[in-house]
């Protein structure tokens, strides 16, 4: 029941690495007078990991909720697998099929079981039948390691478990795409690895992802490129080891100093 | 374990009086004065009770109060009515504890499925108004009033019947909900009558259970799926349609309708027609059109501004000039037209606190998923907003159940207004007003009080999902 699903569970991501899958031109974001993000030139590749850092407020999280459009993006361009964002609901819907986002705060559906909650978009929007939805979800419960918890309540869940629950609800849709924004950082100490080992697993299977987040543990192991954002501006792009060992900018250098 | 505590000083009644009445000087003041003064209040009432109280005003009228002037003659109708209710709630009360049971299995949890008689003892008010009933009842002389004891009884019957819906194989759970519906539908129309016209509620229902019951998820086409659906509601309400046409047997309009029975019936009908009102107007109300926006704000504030009595009236007085030539609605249509208008902004606003208070990560978690606006409402937002204003909803139906006694003022005889018939009787023309009261506000105690702990186990119930 579970082994056919399992190949392709992690990514659909066949093309070879490299080939942008999103691209940034130009990005400007306000709220009211308030500039979120600045001038954002970014391309992410097929399969790329893309950890992106830097101090609360710096424009982290309206950076990647512009890529799904949970926050609308002032000036430039977003294209997503192709697809421009624009006022199209169409559009909107399309990329957010093939973009999956974790929140900080997990967002489970408290009044569904864990499988209702990955199995309902799936259902909803892909029209999926009930069987193969569930066993779907089992195969995904299965990956994250917690199969036995499918008939419980988000609430009976321990931190870690929920945002596992959360990764696969998304993982459900098949998105090409893997959005995180601080996923642990609601989490206490010792189940932190528990989801950062989903996380880099997934990552090993070529999901593309964008991670916000400051466990640089995660982004040693998988990252290809690191993003140092202060203020809604880019400020430095490195690998992780030119972040580790060789940082540029005064700021970059101020803010890892901080955290490491 | 070898130690014991010392066992707990034995209280005597002189400590507990010590430690309850005087545990200081003032409060020792105040019980001196209250103690004997309750005291007193108490041998007043029970002797108005038991001696000086002319309940035979109550009890000669027993039947007044329950039907009021429905004809006579046709009291099997009310009976009826009030078997398949019974079975009704049977069924409902079975199929939703074995509901219950299933989830908390499924989640681990320990579940222990109460037996009717748990449900019926919750509900002690109603018990004890049914038994006071019963007590008057059973000295009753008016004649051809069917043996109490026997209604009662069978409806109880009945009740233990529909609560082996329990019993249904988790496949089929849903059936249970279906017939206690189904069961609701016709009980009521077994006294409004089978007519040509009554087939609108039972297709509202069959045509909902057709609409998610047709595998359309195999069809990608969101055009096939759609008119797959909608033959599947056509053919179904044809159907009942069809049914009801051959059937045709005409009742008791609710313009007959009277006493206790009325009451229930309107509060029931109301509360049923406004909760899908008040609902639409609370989505109206956060919508992003302006003028859906800007047309319920306006019903909402207006409507909350004014107060019911004054609606009620005007439903009297004025309904009649908007409505086109020639429709004629009775009194009690336009009563339940204004309740149903009245409760449904109170309705609005009470959904409308629970959309706001829900965390927008959830819209959001929904949105990302790639979910349109409309599934994100019915599957997750509106569930967990109305779970969580079942308190204030169920606060204003019983509101609305009270509210419906102002009807006595536009002269419709329901449960309060029945007095006016007893009070108008040679034998209770100016005696025995507090009685009849009494007896009144006991019945609407006894079903308000029912209906808020229930709400409160409802609401205790849900809340342990999360
Ligand atoms: N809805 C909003 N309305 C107004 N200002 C907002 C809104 N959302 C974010 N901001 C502001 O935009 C700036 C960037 O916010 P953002 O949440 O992207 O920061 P962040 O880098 O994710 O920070 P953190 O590490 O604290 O999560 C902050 O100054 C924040 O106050
Ligand atoms: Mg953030």
């Amino acid at each position: 029941m579970t082994t056919e699903h399992n190949p392709q569970i992690f990514s659909d991501a066949t093309k070879a690495k490299g080939e942008a899958i999103i691209e940034l031109t130009d990005v400007d974001k306000f709220f009211g007078d308030f500039q979120a993000l600045a001038d954002i030139n970014m391309n992410v590749g097929l399969q790329e990991v893309i950890v992106v850092i830097g101090p609360s407020g710096s424009g982290k999280s309206t950076l990647i909720r512009c890529i799904n459009r949970l926050e609308k993006h002032d000036r430039g361009r977003i294209v997503v697998d192709g697809i421009e964002l624009s006022d199209d609901i169409k559009n909107i819907q399309e990329i957010r099929r093939e973009t999956g986002m974790v929140f900080q705060s997990f967002n489970l559906f408290p009044h569904l079981t864990v499988i209702d909650n990955i199995t309902l978009a799936p259902r909803q929007v892909r029209h999926e039948s009930k069987k193969d939805a569930e066993d779907n979800a089992m195969a995904l419960l299965e990956r994250v390691g917690i199969p036995e918890q499918a008939r419980k309540f988000p609430g009976q869940l321990s931190g870690g478990q929920q945002q596992r629950v959360a990764i696969a609800r998304s993982l459900a849709m098949k998105p090409k795409v893997m959005l995180f924004d601080e996923p642990t950082s609601a989490l206490d100490p010792e189940m932190i690895k528990e989801v950062l080992d989903v996380m880099i697993e997934l990552a090993e299977g070529g999901m593309t992802m964008i991670v916000v987040t400051h466990e640089m543990g995660f982004a040693r192991a998988v990252a290809d490129r690191v993003v140092f954002m202060a203020d809604g501006y880019i400020v430095e792009v490195g690998t992780p080891e030119h972040f580790f060992t060789n940082p540029q900018e005064e700021r970059t250098k101020l803010f890892l100093s901080q955290i490491l | 374990m070898t130690t014991t505590a010392p066992a707990p000083p034995q209280q005597t009644p002189v400590d507990w009086v010590r430690k309850n009445l005087f545990k200081n000087w003032w409060s020792g003041l105040i019980s001196v004065i209250l103690v004997p003064l309750i005291g007193y209040m108490a041998y007043r009432s029970l002797r108005f009770f038991f001696v000086t109280g002319q309940w035979d005003a109550v009890r000669v009228n027993l039947k007044l109060f329950m039907k009021g002037t429905f004809p006579n003659m046709q009291i099997w109708r009310l009976i009826a009515q009030m078997m398949i209710f019974a079975l009704a709630f049977g069924i409902g009360v079975g199929t939703n504890s074995a509901a219950s049971q299933d989830r908390a299995e499924d989640a681990g949890l320990g579940y222990e499925r109460g037996s009717i008689l748990q449900t019926l003892a919750r509900m002690w008010s109603l018990v004890a108004f049914i038994s006071l009933l019963l007590f008057f009842a059973t000295t009753d002389d008016v004649g051809n009033f069917i043996n109490p004891f026997l209604v009662v009884g069978g409806a109880l019957v009945m009740a233990a019947i529909g609560y082996q819906a329990h019993r249904f194989p988790r496949r089929i759970r849903n059936v249970g909900w279906l017939l206690t519906a189904t069961f609701l539908v016709i009980g009521f129309q077994v006294v409004s009558g089978f007519d040509a016209g009554g087939w609108v509620p039972l297709a509202i229902i069959f045509g909902g259970v057709a609409y998610g019951a047709v595998p359309v998820e195999r069809f990608d086409s969101a055009w096939l799926r759609f008119a797959l659906r909608l033959i599947a509601i056509a053919v179904v309400v044809l159907i009942v349609q069809a049914v009801y046409r051959a059937v045709d047997s005409p009742g008791i309009g609710w313009d007959k309708w009277s006493g206790l029975h009325l009451t229930l019936m309107v509060s029931a009908i109301a509360i049923v027609l406004a909760f899908p009102l008040g609902l639409l107007l609370a989505l109206a109300r956060r919508s992003t059109l302006p003028a859906l926006r800007i047309m319920a704000t306006v019903y909402i504030e207006v409507i909350r501004g004014v107060p019911l009595i004054t609606l009620l009236f005007m439903g009297q007085f004025i309904l009649g000039f908007l409505l086109p030539g020639g429709t004629v609605l009775s009194a009690i249509t336009r009563a339940i037209a204004v309740m149903t208008l009245f409760s449904a902004a109170y309705i609005a606003e009470i959904v409308r606190g629970g959309l706001q208070a829900l965390d927008k990560g959830q819209n959001e978690a929904g949105q990302a998923l790639g979910m349109a606006p409309p599934p994100i409402m019915r599957r997750i937002i509106l569930p967990q907003a109305l779970t969580a204003v079942i308190p204030a909803m169920v606060g204003q139906f019983i509101s609305l159940f009270k509210d419906s006694s102002l009807l006595s003022i536009i002269a419709i005889l329901e449960f309060l207004g029945v007095r006016k018939i007893i009070h108008a009787q040679a034998d209770f023309r100016s005696v025995a007003f507090a009685e009849t009261l009494i007896f009144v506000a006991i019945g609407y105690w006894a079903f308000a009080f029912a209906m808020s702990r229930e709400s409160q186990r409802l609401e205790r119930r849900l809340r342990v999902t999360r």
